[in-house]
């Protein structure tokens, strides 16, 4: 396999194709994150996300938003409204900031309500969002998986069939050889938990033991509180797509996944903070004993 | 070692305020607080301008004359909200650079501490981990890797500590 390793939106990078990539794919690959960076970093002030929290308005989203967009809606409804790509917001005030500053400002706040706040429509054309207050979006829950998407469909059309899109660990395979996959411990990364094999899916991972800047403060927040969860310590998710695997990884941090299995079709393997944990059926075996 | 101690601590200290700053004022701890500083706090480091002053004269007299290894220290402070806090701080030094630091406060998030403490315990009944070097695998999925940006401003935070 060849290997092209990249940092962007804020993690390392590393696509693996069976044959190299052209550089003409590589320079699309370049355009491609970039442009999704400019659109949604808000670590960047030049990005549409920046000027959104600047003042409410309309904003035109390229035409990935609008699954990006609906997947959130989803996932906002069935957790209640603790998945909610506004808790930007919460993360500054807890010091996640764009200039890095990790010092509270205040205690937690809770997000903007998602539906009274944010409104989108769609067409072939692009999306428009519109929103009713300025806000600080933070797509962090799914945002990454769908790049990786993006990214694989790009490989896939430029004719590639064995690759592995990795973005910080969020895994994309396609090809006849399975990738085996270790489970990191979420307090030893120097240990797995287990072993999954990976084929023609995604596998996405969230963990609270890595971007914590303070006793607690880590980036995986409630967003009806603002607060940090300390429930669950890892989550990981396999699906068809790395989007849908992505959100449903954060999405286990707040519910459970009975309520996610009605709309979604995926398996995982869940670590709570007391050293528990619970997997779907699929996955029995795949955890060391 | 009590003078390199205590400076250390009002250097520490500063950093356990941005920690308390983001908890849920209010939260009960009292029951839940597994052990609070089991010595008396040290009353030279619980004023909040004295804390919140990363580069107090006595800490950067002392830069640079510490051995390297593992220090810690407790004590407490007074945050915004009056009630005083204790503070434990562990950290590492390597050429008077802070290399690792866990700073613990008595309110700060006191259920994390009680699972860290349930998770150390009951870990081994519920999930075994293996050592990495012993699997055979093509990669290794948990929480992403971290940005430069965001390494980089933890550095300068740990460094502006111990100056």
């Amino acid at each position: 396999m060849h290997t092209l390793g990249f940092e962007a939106i804020g993690t390392q990078w590393s696509l693996s194709t069976a044959v190299p990539l052209a550089p003409d794919t590589q320079a699309a690959v370049a355009d491609l994150v970039d442009s999704y960076d400019r659109t949604y970093s808000r670590f960047r002030s030049d990005s549409t996300v920046a000027r959104m929290a600047e003042a409410a308005g309309s904003w035109k989203l390229p035409a990935s938003a609008a699954p990006l967009l609906t997947l959130f809606d989803t996932l906002q409804r069935l957790t209640g409204g603790a998945v909610n790509p506004l808790v930007g917001r919460s993360l500054e005030v807890l010091g996640y900031d764009a200039a890095y500053s990790f010092q509270p400002s205040g205690p937690p706040a809770p997000a903007a309500a998602w539906a009274e706040t944010v409104s989108w429509t769609a067409d072939a054309r692009g999306t428009m969002l519109t929103t009713a207050a300025p806000v600080t979006f933070d797509i962090g829950a799914a945002g990454k998986g769908q790049l990786v998407d993006l990214v694989s469909a790009l490989l896939a059309d430029a004719g590639h069939r064995e690759y592995v899109v990795d973005a910080g660990s969020d895994l994309r395979h396609a090809g006849a050889a399975p990738l085996r996959v270790a489970l990191e411990h979420p307090y030893d990364t120097t240990r797995a938990i287990g072993v999954v094999s990976l084929s023609d899916r995604a596998l996405c991972a969230s963990a609270v033991n890595r971007r914590h800047w303070g006793d607690g403060l880590h980036h995986v927040l409630d967003a009806r509180t603002g607060s940090p969860v300390d429930t669950v310590a890892a989550t990981w998710v396999l699906a068809a797509d790395a989007m849908t695997a992505d959100g449903l990884a954060t999405a286990l941090f707040f519910t459970e996944p009975r309520e996610l299995v009605r709309e979604f079709a995926f398996d995982y393997v869940r670590m709570f903070t007391d050293g528990r944990a619970d997997y779907s059926p699929a996955m029995a075996g795949v955890l060391f004993p | 070692m009590n003078r390199a101690s205590k400076s250390l601590l009002c250097a520490a200290a500063g950093l356990s305020l941005l920690s308390a700053a983001g908890c849920a004022p209010g939260e009960d701890t009292a029951d839940t607080d597994p052990a609070p500083a089991e010595s008396p706090a040290s009353s030279s480091a619980s004023s909040p301008a004295e804390s919140s002053a990363a580069s107090s004269p006595d800490a950067a007299a002392g830069s640079g004359n510490y051995a390297d290894g593992e220090y810690s220290g407790n004590g407490s402070y007074i945050p915004p909200s009056g009630t005083s806090e204790d503070v434990d701080v562990t950290l590492q030094l390597e050429n008077g650079v802070v290399t690792e630091l866990d700073v613990e406060t008595s309110q700060k998030n006191p259920t994390s501490k009680q699972y860290q403490r349930e998770f150390t315990s009951g870990v081994k009944e519920q999930v075994v981990g293996k050592s990495l070097d012993e699997l055979d695998v093509d990669k290794v999925a948990g929480s992403s890797l971290t940005s430069q940006g965001f390494n980089r401003a933890l550095d300068a935070i740990r460094s502006e500590a111990t100056s």
